[in-house]
């Protein structure tokens, strides 16, 4: 195997397993609309970092934090949905319009959208894994107090805990995962990685540990084989692995024992399990 | 003064993109309001995402002439998806969004990246080309406009009715699946009438910012409507003479869909800080 | 741990406001522990808002609620709360064990996991609102009975000594509201104060010691007999209340 395509393999294996395991979290409190927007505005972030020569990932990653914080602070005013869509479009035409005034910026943009995994260089690994040993051990650490808060936030406060600050983190940590994903498959694409792994999962079992794990062998299997088909196929690798992400869901749709449409199509079928 | 407000527009790309603007912008006034009502944001940015395969299979298969027939089939397609998949309501809605949206346009990703043009057509179908919009488009669009005008103008007060009442309106006999099917329709026909003209950032806009505004400032739904309208015409034209003025005087190109996005976005947030206003001087 | 003599909750002319619009005014009373109180007054009434008072979520405007001596946010790890089950989502992915388990947490303390004393907590008290059998089923699958009383397990794991039941029995099968009042009155026993917001007058009655009779202003405080009386209840509900059988008062709008 050539060295780039060893790279581009451990790149999408950390990226797949690293968003099964934040999405499951995201999957629980239904922020996936949240995560698009958060994914569309990390776009003009990394524009702006690319225009002005910084860190592609904490451009990308401070100018997403800062459009979390706008939703939340507009959904006060109006309804969530509205305002996400509001801070998605504005976002996402500010990335435009930067990169527009450069010229010939279509082929980076193209790799900001939908990733270009192949050309992912030794630092991008780096900084692919650290970023997953923090999300992961926070993840792990705090396991318990985020669950009890997408379940039930108000008893939380009652109980004494800083709701606000939690739901804060949580962000901050999906947004991580992110932009870590953008070498990967790109801003928009991202979505699909981290939400469709784990609402597959989600299908399959009730107990949220057993979820992370089959989300996280969705997440690295669609990452390999998109990369599989990618090359064999000579098609955008980053299409390749989140179409591969989508199918499993749709699979877990039609063929979860409860929850599948084919579990209701043949009741004789549906045993206890 | 008129050479920087009024003057581009004698050239006839400038007055052909400011009446598409200028249709788009009545036409996302009104819908809007409806999605805000039935809160569809997000599925109105799913339709939008998911008529790119469309939109790239009708270009592989038949040309120019593909682009329109293959969006209006994936658009429709996405409708009806979308209404059996938040009728079911077996796994959350934003969930299976997430993945319907995505995924869909992976499709478009993975078959557009076989061509050689790849990047160059992602952009424009993002991005749009609403300066060299032509003549035929411009019907196009028009006609389109009219068909989802009416259908709301006929059955607006039952689409009220569901929205604020679903189980209301499902008690008094309505059919609640059909009127959803159909509103999912309409939004998927204003992606399609709106996508290539000035690409998805700026429809995803359209869809939402304009009764979004209407809504910080008025109460009543005819109201917004109005608003919106307004909203939608103006972003339209104080977009395109920014980003006229800014490439022709400044010497800065500027996206022109994007100028417009953004020309919206600040109608919303003067709003925004009109309402805050008001609150506190009310509140006194 | 207070002393025999001293309350375990006191409202002290308490006024709390949203803004500038007071939503309940001079609230004034103490429980014991060992007692309950009742919160009694129509919709709107300002039952809610005095709960989250007494969990130091909403600030109080004038007088002050002290909880077992101290403010409601320096005691809040000795106070449970009970939300009302039809707010939580239905496709969580949670056993009724797991909810339970969540009354631990505070005391198990961040980044450290609930051991083997603490599953037992939590399984003790599962057993005592009577569904130790449904441990292992998820909570959007139990009825809404059942979910009650799998909130109120959580509260019991907790290990109180104040108690906040948000109107526990609204849209409650029989069995399931006499297992309530069952734990609840066990907990009374083990020395915890409850307050429970109900609207359901004969069961404040016989179950609670106080009423507190409420109305964007207190009506009364003190025992049933004394403020469950047709004038009192007349003069908070606005409405008409009749007395029959000697002590049932059924109250209704004009």
């Amino acid at each position: 195997m050539s060295s780039y395509l060893v790279r581009a393999v451990l790149e999408v294996a950390m990226v797949g397993g690293l968003a099964g395991v934040v999405g499951v979290h995201v999957v629980l409190r239904r922020l996936s609309f949240f995560t698009m927007a958060m994914t569309h505005a990390t776009f003009p972030g990394v524009v702006l970092a690319a225009l002005i020569g910084a860190n592609l990932y904490l451009g990308g990653a401070v100018v997403g934090l800062l459009v979390a914080f706008a939703v939340s602070a507009l959904s006060r005013r109006q309804d969530t949905t509205a305002a996400t869509g509001v801070v998605l479009s504005a976002g996402f035409a500010l990335g435009v319009a930067l990169l527009s005034a450069q010229a010939g910026f279509t082929k980076d943009l193209s790799a900001y959208l939908v990733g270009s995994v192949l050309t992912v260089q030794v630092s991008d690994l780096v900084t692919t894994g650290a970023i997953a040993l923090v999300v992961l051990v926070v993840l792990f650490a705090l396991h318990k107090e985020l669950v009890f808060g997408a379940f039930d936030s108000g008893g939380m406060r009652a109980a004494g805990y800083r709701v606000g600050a939690l739901d804060l983190l949580v962000l901050v940590l999906v947004e991580a995962v992110v932009v870590t994903a953008v070498p990967a498959v790109g801003t928009i694409l991202s979505v699909a990685l981290i939400v469709a792994p784990a609402a597959a999962a989600r299908l399959w079992t009730d107990r949220i540990g057993v979820t992370t794990v089959i989300a996280v062998v969705i997440g690295v299997g669609s990452g390999l084989g998109g990369l599989l088909i990618s090359s064999e196929a000579n098609v955008a690798a980053g299409g390749a692995i989140t179409l591969l992400a989508a199918l499993a869901f749709v699979v877990s749709l039609l063929l979860s024992p409860r929850y599948g449409a084919l579990a209701r199509l043949l009741p004789s079928a549906r045993v206890s399990l | 003064m008129s050479a920087y407000l009024i003057d581009p527009f004698s050239l006839p790309f400038m007055a052909r993109a400011l009446l598409e603007l200028c249709i788009l912008g009545v036409l996302g006034g009104v819908v809007s309001a409806f999605v805000l009502l039935r809160k569809l944001a997000f599925a109105a940015d799913t339709l939008t995402h998911t008529v790119f395969p469309g939109v790239v299979i009708g270009f592989v298969a038949a040309g120019e002439g593909g682009i329109f027939v293959g969006a209006l089939i994936a658009g429709v397609l996405t409708a009806v998806a979308l209404t059996v998949l938040t009728a079911a309501r077996r796994v959350s809605s934003d969930a299976a969004l997430a993945v319907l949206l995505t995924a869909m346009f992976s499709v478009g990703v993975v078959v557009v990246s076989r061509q050689t043009e790849y990047t160059s057509d992602l952009t424009t179908f993002l991005f749009g080309h609403v300066l060299t919009v032509s003549g035929s488009q411009l019907v196009q669009t028009a006609v389109l406009a009219a068909i989802v005008v009416l259908t709301l103008v006929v059955i607006g007060k039952e689409l009220v009715l569901r929205a604020f009442d679903g189980v209301g309106a499902r008690a008094a006999g309505y059919p609640v699946a059909a009127l959803d099917l159909v509103l999912n329709v309409l939004v998927a026909l204003v992606v399609v009438a709106a996508v290539q003209a000035v690409g998805t950032v700026l429809v995803i806009a359209l869809l939402i910012v304009p009764a979004a505004t209407g809504r910080l400032l008025v109460d009543r739904l005819g109201l917004v409507v109005g608003i919106g309208c307004v909203v939608g015409v103006l972003g339209g034209y104080a977009g395109l003479v920014i980003s006229f003025g800014a490439s022709v005087y400044g010497g800065v190109r500027l996206s022109s869909g994007a100028t417009v996005v953004l020309a919206l976005v600040a109608a919303y947030v003067l709003a925004l800080a009109y309402a805050g206003v008001r609150r506190v001087v009310v509140a006194r | 741990m207070p002393s025999n003599n001293e309350p375990t909750l006191v409202f002290d002319r308490v006024t709390v406001a949203y803004g500038s619009v007071l939503a309940l005014q001079d609230v004034h009373g103490e429980v014991r522990a060992g007692e309950a109180v009742a919160l009694v007054g129509p919709n709107g009434a300002g039952k809610s808002t005095l709960i989250k008072a007494i969990l130091g979520l909403v600030p109080v405007a004038r007088g002050a609620i002290t909880v077992l001596g101290g403010s409601p946010a320096a005691s809040r790890s000795k106070v449970a709360y009970v939300p009302q089950a039809d707010t939580l989502d239905e496709d969580f992915p949670i056993s009724a064990a797991g909810v339970v388990l969540m009354g631990r947490y505070r005391s198990v303390g961040w980044l450290r996991r609930p051991g083997r004393t603490d599953k037992a907590i939590a399984a003790d008290a599962l057993d005592q609102v009577g569904l130790a059998d449904r441990a292992k089923d998820r909570f959007g699958t139990l009825s809404g009975g059942q979910r009650q009383r799998v909130l109120l397990a959580r509260a019991i794991a907790q290990q109180p000594k104040l108690l906040l039941l948000d109107e526990p029995f609204n849209g409650v099968d029989a069995v399931s509201q006499d297992a309530l009042l069952a734990a609840v009155a066990k907990l009374k026993a083990d020395g915890a104060a409850v307050v429970v917001s109900t609207h359901d007058l004969a069961l404040a009655h016989v179950s609670c010691e106080e009423v507190c009779l409420l109305n964007k202003h207190q009506f009364g405080f003190g025992p049933p007999d004394a403020t469950l009386t047709p004038e009192l209840l007349q003069a908070a509900y606005g409405g008409q209340a009749l007395e029959l059988h000697g002590d049932h008062v059924i109250v209704s709008r004009p």
